[in-house]
């Protein structure tokens, strides 16, 4: 059984249609990379996969229930958390506190007793506050604890954005260009931290432009052209494809 | 010695030392300023009610007169022509303008930025041109007099009245402390986090598994809440309340003294009234010319300032701690 079921899954903004009746599947705890050219419709596929957009018709199955209508913090709390294209972090905060405001969603007390400060929100407090570190270190930013996040590095950064989305505690982490505008040195670091996430036997949905990286690290890929889903397969299978290559590079030219 | 030194200098000890003064100074000023200091807290109330919905959750309202005035009419209605008792038309009335929160707040939270301002200020307008029109209910223009004052205290070496401007003084800057206190723990709660995590980012937050609205509504809500004991005391103060309070233009003005405190702070409300009241009082000025001189101080914080007093206190202190350490 499949983790996550797409069927028929379309998105059209006006005329155009960004998503266009795709089908796919997600197996439980692999890695599975969507790639495509720009405006391939793939950051459009996560969106709708968390609720952020509306679906104009088709399915989403997580885990046997239905969440295509599900708002994005219903998704999250069922076990799908994502990062965006745009690395988004509270840069207004500290590292720490970013972690600590993703762990909010565990918490239980309610308004009256958080104020007041009954024992038990003191307690969850407290338990929130060492889930927050345990995060931080397993993210490597153990050292910018106290540092305002606006003044990370783009990788820090990055880092930092995986970090608040795993601070869910997700199945599914769904990865939107994790790289993107990081320098080539930096890359296998991330990569690393990519791993270890697997080894948490968190199934891992990734986009991302650099071939390198997804061909050595994917289980699948899938690939996207003008939101339709063009080829699927391993990486050796979509590297050689007719499909795939004319998507990328345009139609052989025989003279 | 060390050690006392420290509290004096800490935040703690300028809290303690403006408590002193808090309570000290009415009994020594003449009845004018008194009364001024009475105006001061609840606008310092109101101002906090802005506070928690603009500086801590990102959502502009220039609504909230109009809770103040829900509040303060709920309450004169109550007593007056129910012949409801202090604290059960007290707290009806806070109950009331919480459901007015909660009911406004689900569509207009619905919309963001310019829009959502839109709302609230257009809410404003409507709930003054009723308390106007509604002559059989608030009694229109004329206002609604006869609010009582709180029920006097038995005290061993006698009654503890409020009808005099000193006790009513106390029984408000008691309300402004609590509201205060539990202010700054709804704030630095994990509930309230998440609605400044709201106002850094919206989109980031709801990813997280935060019900967004449902915070919103709720922050708006408990504003409401504020804004509403804000109005009631008013009435009690005031024994006669008129539309005006209600009038759109008080709810921009105090969103000027937040502003101008600083928005997202704790001294922000009581930095922000007490410079933008005291001010024209101590300066003279022609009433009719205060709205335009709090117009031109809100557009002078708003280019050089936009952080506030309180926040341009903050980043100084920043720079002159990393001096020191670099």
């Amino acid at each position: 059984m499949a983790l996550l079921e797409i069927s028929g899954l379309t998105k059209r903004f006006g005329g155009l249609s960004a998503v266009d009746d795709l089908n796919f599947s997600v197996k439980q705890g692999e890695l599975l990379s969507i790639i495509g050219p720009n405006g391939a419709g793939k950051t459009t596929l996560f969106n709708l996969m968390t609720g952020f957009y509306k679906p104009t018709s088709g399915k989403i199955i997580f885990k046997e229930k239905d969440i295509t209508r599900s708002k994005p913090h219903q998704v999250t709390r069922s076990g799908i958390s994502r990062t965006f294209q745009m690395t988004s972090i509270y840069s207004q905060t500290t590292v720490l506190e970013n972690l600590v405001i993703g762990q909010a969603l565990h918490a239980k007390s309610g308004l009256c007793s958080s104020i007041i400060g009954f024992p038990s929100a003191n307690r969850e407090r407290k338990k929130i506050q060492d889930k927050a570190e345990e995060i931080l270190s397993f993210v490597g930013l153990e050292d910018k604890r106290d540092k305002s996040a606006a003044g990370l590095t783009e990788e820090a950064q990055k880092r930092l954005s995986i970090g608040l989305a795993l601070s869910t505690e997700p199945e599914l982490l769904l990865l939107d260009e994790p790289t993107g505008g990081v320098n080539m040195e930096e890359i296998s670091g991330l990569i690393d931290l990519v791993d270890k996430i697997r080894q948490l036997n968190i199934t891992i949905c990734l986009i991302e432009h650099k071939m390198r990286m997804v061909m050595s690290i994917s289980d699948r890929i899938i690939v996207l052209s003008y939101g339709k889903n063009i080829a699927e397969g391993t990486p050796d299978a979509v590297a050689n494809n007719e499909e795939v290559i004319k998507a990328y590079l345009g139609e052989r030219c025989v003279f | 010695m060390e050690t006392l030194k420290n509290i004096i200098l800490s935040k703690t000890g300028i809290w303690l030392l403006l408590l002193v003064l808090a309570v000290v100074i009415p009994p020594m000023v003449g009845g004018y300023l008194t009364s001024m200091l009475i105006l001061i807290c609840i606008w310092t109330i109101l101002c906090f009610s802005v506070n928690l919905i603009y500086g801590y959750t990102g959502q502009l309202s220039l609504g909230q007169a109009a809770f103040f005035g829900i509040g303060a009419y709920a309450f004169g209605l109550l007593t007056v022509k129910v012949g409801l008792g202090f604290w059960p038309a007290f707290f009806l009335a806070i109950v009331i303008t919480g459901i007015f929160g909660f009911l406004i707040g689900i569509p207009a939270l619905k919309l963001r930025g310019p829009y959502f301002i839109l709302v609230t200020l257009g809410f404003s307008v409507i709930i003054g041109v009723v308390f106007v029109a509604w002559i059989e209910l608030t009694g229109g223009a004329n206002g609604l007099a006869g609010i009582p004052r709180p029920n006097p205290v038995p005290l061993p070496w006698g009654e503890l009245s409020f009808e005099s401007l000193l006790p009513m003084y106390y029984f408000i800057l008691f309300f402004l402390i609590i509201i205060m206190l539990l202010f700054s723990r709804l704030v630095k709660s994990l509930i309230g986090k998440t609605f400044i995590a709201i106002s850094y980012n919206e989109n980031l937050t709801e990813s997280l598994g935060i019900n967004t609205m449902g915070r919103k509504i709720m922050s708006f809500t408990i504003s409401a809440v504020i804004a509403g004991i804000a109005g009631v005391l008013y009435s009690s103060y005031n024994i006669v309340i008129s539309p005006e309070i209600a009038y759109f233009a008080k709810g921009m003005d105090v969103v000027a003294y937040l502003i101008v405190g600083g928005a997202g702070t704790m001294a922000g409300p009581f930095i922000g009234t007490f410079i933008l009241m005291a001010l024209p009082e101590i300066l003279q000025i022609v009433p009719s010319l205060n709205t335009l001189i709090n117009g031109i101080i809100l557009m002078l914080f708003l280019l050089f300032l936009p952080s506030g007093v309180s926040g341009g206190i903050l980043s100084l202190k920043e720079k002159f701690s990393k001096k020191r350490i670099g």
